[in-house]
């Protein structure tokens, strides 16, 4: 059964026809979801507002109380790349309480896989700046609400970008590991090899920066040789990912090379990761091209729950097999120099 | 006190950002340091979707050597992230800076507003100097 939370109705949360990050992506993906033609195999779930004690474990209350604020008198543009608007706050809110919700409802079912439609995207959004798009970091709200639960998290982060947000919110907390596959160099500058975590979480965060160009095959290779055997000496109880759908090879803002049949297999892949069924949501992050968004969700989740769906040809012998064995290497010496501190 | 061998200010084209370069090529002069002129490239300006690097950057050499810098001693650098992100990275290797400059708002902040505001985040975040220049000081 595949579950789907996410805001019901309109999101007022908009930037205007010309800025990427737009309703539209929403639609995009609900097309794949309706492309899979599963009638009453989705279990539709509404996501409430995140309530504070959840975004407080992620977020300075002068960060939300600022955020808040901003929207209410109407909002504008934050930095070059990211707005708010008067409903934007209650927007992310609830992009934030659909991971909550989407937690609930794998519990009840207790089998299946969570998807969430939702924006503002969040990877980026940092415990007390917006930015990237992000305002309120989705996976991270969830992933610390099911730490302070007592279960282990794995964040696996396949957007274009590098989710520097996520990444920084967990940075010395070894409830929680963070694996991030991106294009290097690109936005937001962060997530190199070498940044594996604080003293307290040493090794537990793992980035594997690629070349422009790179395919299908190396995502996997750097999530099979670099991160793999760290997940599995951390043993999660849960996987949540930051899908981002960017990575796509006709994403506009990535110039990474991947397919649809690419996603199905690293959904392949997280999947395997998993200790049980029904432990396994995916949110939603980048990803601006209409015709990518719907057949990489498609991909994914029909793959996910063992469909037969439509794939583009897995991709391979681009650039960065060099940068997997380089990145290998570098985290390997930085998570040594930490335990000599 | 440390010395002031390099200097990063952060320019956007934005009056603020140009008040800001006049003022710490000024400094530069003064204090014989480098200057490193950093523009931070943004989602959107990397998808070419607003903005573009090349006239920031014809600006604000004419700004830097209007103040009488020597061209060696500027360098243009393009950096991926937002602003705050890729000034704060200016403290570490290879650049290394020792003071790190910006003007008050930079395009696209709010008047009033807090959130988003480059130089607030820079004092809360950075480990070096940080010297924020009103606009008013491109008069002098």
């Amino acid at each position: 059964m595949l579950i789907v939370a996410g805001p019901s109705g309109a999101n007022a949360h908009d930037g205007g026809a010309f800025h990427p990050e737009q309703q539209g992506r929403i639609f995009s993906v609900m097309d794949g979801v309706r492309d899979l033609n599963l009638e009453d195999g989705i279990n539709y779930v509404d996501s409430p507002e995140a309530d504070l004690e959840a975004l407080t474990r992620v977020h300075s209350t002068k960060y939300l109380d600022e955020l808040e604020s901003f929207c209410r008198l109407g909002g504008g543009d934050i930095d070059p790349d990211t707005y708010a608007r008067s409903d934007s706050f209650a927007a992310a809110r609830r992009a934030a309480g659909a991971g909550l919700a989407s937690i609930r409802a794998l519990e009840l079912q207790g089998d299946g896989v969570a998807f969430l439609p939702v924006r503002p995207p969040g990877h980026h959004a940092e415990a007390d700046r917006a930015m990237g798009f992000c305002l309120l970091n989705n996976v991270a709200v969830s992933a610390a609400a099911l730490a302070a639960g007592g279960q282990r998290v794995l964040i696996v982060d396949w957007d274009v970008h590098h989710g520097n947000g996520t990444q920084s919110i967990f940075w010395d907390d070894p409830r929680v590991l963070y694996v991030s596959t991106h294009q290097w160099p690109l936005f937001p500058g962060t997530g190199r090899a070498q940044e594996v975590g604080g003293p307290n979480a040493a090794g537990l965060t793992v980035n594997i920066p690629l070349p422009r160009g790179a395919t299908g095959d190396i995502v996997q290779c750097a999530l099979e040789e670099v991160a793999h055997p760290v997940i599995d000496r951390f043993a999660p109880d849960w996987i949540l990912v930051s899908c981002g759908f960017d990575a796509h090879r006709a994403d506009p803002l990535g110039e990474l090379a991947l397919s649809t049949g690419d996603f199905a297999q690293l959904a392949r892949l997280v999947r395997s990761f998993a200790s049980r069924p029904g432990r396994l949501a995916l949110f939603l992050e980048g990803g601006y091209s209409a015709r990518a968004l719907r057949s990489s969700t498609a991909a994914v989740l029909g793959t996910l729950l063992d469909l037969e769906v439509d794939l583009e040809p897995p991709t391979s012998g681009g650039p960065g097999r060099d940068a997997v064995a380089s990145a290998q290497s570098a985290r390997g010496w930085a998570v040594a120099g930490l335990g000599l501190q | 006190m440390h010395a002031i061998n390099k200097v990063a200010v952060g320019f956007d084209g934005s009056n603020d950002s140009r008040a800001a370069l006049h003022w710490a090529a000024s400094l530069a002069v003064a204090t014989h340091a480098s200057l490193k002129v950093v523009h931070a490239v943004g989602l959107l300006e990397h998808a070419g979707l607003s903005g573009h690097a090349t006239p920031h950057q014809d600006v604000a050499l004419k700004t830097a050597i209007g103040a009488g810098m020597d061209r060696s001693a500027v360098e243009w650098l393009v950096l991926d992230g937002d602003p705050c992100s890729a000034l704060l990275r200016m403290n570490e290797a290879p650049y290394s800076v020792d003071l790190i400059v910006v003007g008050t708002r930079g395009s696209g902040e709010h008047s009033g507003s807090l959130l988003g505001s480059t130089s607030r985040e820079l004092v809360e975040h950075s480990s070096i100097p940080v010297v924020i220049v009103p606009p008013q000081s491109s008069r002098n």
